[in-house]
């Protein structure tokens, strides 16, 4: 039995799938489920690239469940650009400015190390971890030429304890300088570079050599009488600027003695004296 | 000599302004030539520009004055005008104050003047007001500062300050080596 004249009159309901031949062929992304296409804008073409796009889709691999058949769509290709601005470079800590002069590299260290008096595996420190600092001993020998009635597991703690207040006053430095740099280093940053540090620590270098003087200065004959010690800081006088006696375009200091001239008069050209103050006091006197 | 900062023009147009009050346009501004206000050793001096230019020759050891002298700057930074403005702001006075011709030789020896003194005043002249004190024959004489307003100084008796002395022209004579 020959069907193909009763499906080719099935098919005749329908419009063709088909579509012609593009000057320029169409891109696609799947799986965002977007063609582009280069070629001129026609509203015709529109509807067929649509066609094209589902003739595409239709082509993919399908899986088929309870919801009905799905076509299974490839990942984008299409780079979209990022939602967020670039994070700003960070300027350099001290220790990654030394490591990078000498050469240390950061290794990755695993997170789990063998505890040899246990003999299992542990966090390399945290809890459960073998960093205990020796805290959890419950003996300690005196070292030698110590006090004997010290407490040993006091003075562990006191010594951690200032490990820990030098490093947070490290991470202070470093964030002043950070800051002072971001200020001073604009530019770099823009570039989407780490600011230059070397200005920002010459900068704090000079910020507090002030405040030295400024205290220095700060006794009941504001430092005139008091003796300096030698090699000292000494303050460096601030260096006046006056404007040039002889310019080619004089109108320019005109119109500056003007606008302080209408600061000190007044707008509407009212006067130095307060009428209204006057007048108060003027009735005041008569009562 | 160097053009005024901020500041000292501020000073000095502040006291300036109490003679003259917005007519210090007309010494910034004026129709016939270009004329500055110059520092000089503390002092302020009003000079054309075409003079000005010229004295940049000179030393500043050497410079001794040029043009008027409108005063000088305190060493506390205040500004104290000279006798030698007179002309300049006599030109452009709000207030004037007439003294009659035997108040004349008290003022021009230095003295404040007082109510038996006066002839005529400018009508609403209030208090601390700047003046500039004029002869009967309409010759100006220096100035000062009004101790009472107008209304006040009828009640005063005739022996009563009515206005401070600032500046004379006396003072040509009395201090003649400071002055300009």
């Amino acid at each position: 039995m020959d069907v193909s004249e009763v499906l080719a009159a099935h098919k005749q309901k329908f419009k063709s799938v088909t579509v012609e031949g593009k000057l320029i062929p169409v891109d696609y992304d799947l799986g965002l489920i977007a063609a582009y296409d280069q070629n001129p804008v026609d509203e015709i073409e529109l509807k067929d690239n649509a066609q094209l796009l589902l003739n595409e889709i239709f082509q993919l691999p399908t899986v088929s469940d309870d919801n009905g058949i799905m076509a299974m769509l490839p990942t984008p290709t299409t780079q979209l650009p990022r939602e967020k601005p670039l994070p700003k470079p960070k300027p350099e800590t001290r220790w990654e400015k030394f490591a990078k002069a000498k050469g240390i590299v950061k290794r990755k260290k695993e997170r789990m190390v063998f505890d040899d008096n246990s003999g299992e595996y542990k966090p390399r420190w945290g809890y459960k971890g073998i960093n205990d600092d020796g805290t959890k001993d419950w003996i300690i020998e005196v070292p030698q030429g110590s006090n004997p009635m010290e407490d040993q597991y006091e003075a562990r703690r006191e010594a951690k304890r200032e490990r820990v207040d030098r490093n947070e006053k490290r991470q202070q430095r470093n964030l002043e300088e950070a800051v002072v740099a971001a200020k001073m280093d604009q530019r770099a940053i823009g570039r989407g570079q780490r600011p230059n540090m070397d200005n920002a620590r010459a900068m704090k270098r000079k910020e507090l050599e002030n405040q030295i003087l400024i205290s220095k200065a700060a006794t009941a004959s504001a430092g005139k009488f008091d003796k300096g010690l030698k090699d000292d800081l000494k303050a460096r006088g601030v260096r006046r600027q006056f404007a040039p006696n002889v310019v080619a375009d004089m109108s320019n200091e005109k119109s500056e003695s003007m606008s302080i001239l209408n600061k000190i008069v007044g707008k509407n050209g009212e006067d130095l004296v307060n009428v209204r103050k006057v007048e108060a006091r003027h009735k005041k006197a008569q009562m | 000599m160097r053009p005024l900062t901020e500041t000292e023009t501020k000073t000095f147009f502040e006291k300036l302004a109490k003679y003259i009050g917005r007519n210090i346009t007309h010494l910034i501004d004026r129709g016939d030539e270009t004329f500055c206000f110059r520092l000089h050793r503390d002092r302020v001096y009003y000079v054309s520009e075409d003079v000005m230019k010229r004295a940049t020759n000179v030393g500043r050891d050497q410079l001794i004055s040029i043009g008027v002298c409108f005063g000088k700057f305190t060493k506390t930074g205040k500004f104290r005008l000279h006798v030698t403005c007179l002309d300049y702001i006599a030109q452009y006075a709000k207030h004037k104050v007439w003294i009659k011709p035997n108040g004349e030789m008290p003022f021009l020896y230095g003295n404040h003047i007082v109510k038996a003194h006066i002839g005529r005043v400018t009508e609403d002249t209030p208090e601390h007001q700047g003046v500039i004190v004029y002869s009967m024959t309409d010759v100006p004489l220096g100035f000062g500062v009004t101790a009472r307003s107008t209304s006040d100084t009828r009640k005063l008796q005739p022996t009563a300050i009515v206005v401070f002395h600032q500046a004379d022209i006396g003072e040509y004579l009395r201090q003649e080596d400071t002055l300009f």
